[in-house]
């Protein structure tokens, strides 16, 4: 019974060091798992390639971000030239365009002269026709864009042209606002 | 199984056997080979100047309790150097791994840092080589005319370099001096692969005439550059049309 007793022993001796073994494999593993690591971060490192620091250039979007570019741009445009278009019949669409897409000083300045033009306007029978020419993101920070837009405005009065288009250059800030572009300022330049 | 755990639960109790029966087993080493190392090892990591005979009483202890303790296993293992310092060492690389993964992610983003410098060094070179073509001093038109050469690349520079005697002669003539002044600029497209990009400038020019007034004159300009070896050089400009609807 004893020697029963003593052969199992052994065996639980013999066959208890195979978690002790599978503990000595263990911190090899580790070691093994440390080197892989090692030479997977190594090897990104590597393909990271120089330092670059960071720049004010990243923080502004204008052009890398493309769909952000489009629609600031976009935006502006589409504002500019609804808030300056307007005739004797219809004054409302423009004031209108105004309000939804006008915003800060913009909006206050806009109010102001719309006020002393739209009674010009219905008097001498004064079209005002806007478009954008060209138009670039200087910058795009967060919820703020910087814009330079060159526009023509042709205007007539009762139905006969005034001239050449007036050539127009103007720096516009703008900022998202529900998900779209509202001028709060514009600058001729 | 069951009978096993009842073999565990009674070398509990009869101890004295269990080491009796380890011991016994340590000496036929030649048994376990995994032993010779694992001491080797253990002795490698705790340089000390032990008997071969304690290394081996001492190998042969975890061995002991591993059998007795089915139960109080593993705070000792986790004791063994060999383990921490393969934890600590893997915490170490994985921190590491982390630390490098991250900033190759932030360098798939370096496209678009090399982008905005592009970007913002295409602006400055456009907005100084317009603001160059729209000046000339008739008093030094060499250095004048110079500038508007390296200023340029492509078909613009070959017009200036060809209409430059006709235009030397025109503006001794005329005798002016016009400076430029960039009022803004911004860049609306950019191939930063193929060396292309497009700016819009608003600028101030001042022409002023041997006799009278200056006159100041707003343009609007479209310029076109391309990336030379000496950085980006305007190769078109012209005023944006007016009228076209």
């Amino acid at each position: 019974m004893r020697n029963v007793q003593l052969l199992d022993d052994l065996d639980e001796v013999e066959t208890e060091p195979a978690p002790r073994r599978r503990g000595f494999r263990f911190p090899f593993r580790l070691f093994g798992l440390a080197l892989v690591l090692v030479l997977v971060g190594g090897g990104l490192f590597f393909l990271r390639g120089p330092v670059s620091e960071d720049s004010p250039a990243a923080d502004n979007r204008a052009l890398t971000d493309t769909d952000a570019t489009t629609k600031a741009i976009g935006d502006v445009s589409n504002a500019l030239t609804r808030v300056f278009t307007y005739g004797p019949d219809d004054t409302a669409t423009a004031e209108r365009a105004a309000t939804e897409s006008l915003t800060g000083h913009a909006a206050a300045d806009y109010q102001r002269l719309f006020g002393q033009v739209k009674q010009q306007v219905v008097a001498q029978r004064l079209t005002l026709k806007t478009h954008v020419v060209r138009a670039g993101l200087i910058s795009l920070n967060g919820g703020r864009a910087q814009l330079l837009v060159f526009l023509d405005q042709v205007a007539t009065r009762a139905s006969k042209a005034l001239g050449t288009p007036a050539a127009a250059q103007l720096s516009v800030t703008a900022e998202l606002k529900d998900g779209l572009w509202r001028i709060t300022e514009i600058k001729a330049r | 199984m069951a009978k096993q755990a009842t073999d565990v639960d009674k070398t509990d109790v009869d101890k004295t056997e269990i080491e009796e029966a380890a011991e016994s087993a340590d000496a036929e080493g030649a048994e376990e080979p995994e032993k010779a190392p694992a001491a080797a090892s253990d002795a490698d990591t705790k340089p000390s100047e032990r008997s071969v005979d304690e290394k081996k009483s001492e190998a042969g202890k975890p061995r002991a309790r591993a059998v007795a303790g089915a139960v109080g296993r593993g705070a000792v293992d986790r004791m063994d150097p060999l383990r921490v310092t393969a934890i600590v060492v893997t915490l170490i690389a994985a921190i590491a791994a982390a630390w490098s993964g991250w900033s190759w992610y932030g360098a798939k983003h370096d496209d678009s840092i090399a982008y905005s410098a592009a970007r913002d060094d295409v602006l400055q070179s456009g907005e100084q080589a317009i603001q160059n073509l729209n000046t000339l001093d008739y008093r030094s038109l060499d250095k004048s005319l110079q500038t508007w050469v390296d200023s340029s690349t492509g078909d613009l520079q070959r017009d200036i370099t060809q209409g430059r005697a006709g235009f030397e002669q025109k503006m001794r003539e005329a005798q002016t001096v016009s400076t430029a002044k960039v009022l803004e600029g911004a860049v609306t497209e950019l191939d930063d692969r193929s060396g292309k990009a497009r700016v819009i400038v608003g600028v101030e020019v001042t022409v002023t005439p041997s006799k009278g007034d200056p006159v100041v004159k707003r343009n609007r300009l479209i310029g076109e550059l391309t990336r030379t070896r000496a950085g980006w050089k305007l190769s078109a400009v012209a005023p944006a049309p007016v009228g076209n609807a």
